[in-house]
């Protein structure tokens, strides 16, 4: 549990660290530490499939090209947050505490997750359709981009 | 799972999402939105862990949803990053001036 607490205190510090750098930047690269701590409480309980999964596609890619996003766009901007918000993120901690208070999801049996039981027909379909989705959209900002120049020349 | 290692995992999950959503209302950039988008896809990924106990095969299908969809926020946030800087300049989000209400 100490581990948990560890990894989870670096995980808040290092989002705070988002928050209060006014260099993207570092931000990126905090943000990058953060994942990498939520991945690490995956690995805690045993999941090395999730694991593996953030650790080498949601931050080895997408974190990574955001940090890239960040390096080619560099300047510090100014914040400006209304402590207004307060109110409703003290309403959103309550009503999360209490059903988390409530929820039938304690129990004392450690965390059992085999990858080979998700590879079914259904799972496979919904990936095949995720990855269609991205494909398209990847296509879409091409077009987008190239269109665009072209556009520009004429 | 304990109930004590359940709430350090709901709490750091608030947490994580609380702070991206500071981030995303105090960002003046597009860069910055982005990066709180992903904070928030972290938070997302934290308090998926306890399902792993309960529904472990439809958790993982959530987890792999979320990384696509996260996958998909950050092609379009591509998107828009070029196309705000080559119509204004920059990427302000302060340079879109369309849809919204004024208080």
């Amino acid at each position: 549990m100490l581990l948990l607490l560890a990894l989870a205190g670096v995980a808040v510090l290092s989002s705070i660290a988002v928050l209060l750098t006014r260099d993207n930047f570092y931000a990126s690269l905090y943000m990058s530490a953060t994942l990498i701590m939520v991945a690490g409480v995956y690995a805690l309980f045993d999941l090395q499939p999730v694991f593996v999964l953030i650790v080498f596609i949601f931050v080895g890619a997408i974190g990574i090209v955001t940090v890239a996003l960040a390096a080619t766009y560099r300047f510090a901007p100014e914040r400006q947050i209304s402590g207004l918000w307060a109110l409703p993120v003290i309403i959103t901690a309550f009503i999360l505490g209490y059903s988390v208070y409530a929820s039938p999801l304690v129990s004392s049996e450690k965390i059992q997750f085999a990858l080979e039981n998700f590879i079914t027909p259904e799972y496979l379909l919904l990936i095949l359709f995720l990855t269609a989705l991205i494909i398209l959209l990847m296509l879409s900002v091409l077009k987008m981009g190239v269109g665009e120049r072209e556009g520009g020349k004429s | 799972m304990q109930a004590i290692e359940l709430s350090i995992i709901y709490v750091t999950s608030f947490a994580i999402l609380l702070v991206g959503y500071l981030t995303a209302i105090s960002s003046k950039d597009l860069i910055r939105l982005l990066i709180a988008l992903e904070l928030m896809f972290g938070a997302v990924f934290m308090s998926l862990i306890p399902l792993f106990s309960a529904i472990s095969n439809a958790a993982f299908g959530i987890a792999i949803i979320t990384i696509f969809t996260s996958s998909g926020e950050l092609l379009v946030l591509i998107a828009a990053i070029v196309t705000l800087d080559r119509q204004k300049k920059n990427i302000y989000t302060s340079s879109v001036t369309i849809g919204g209400d004024k208080v």
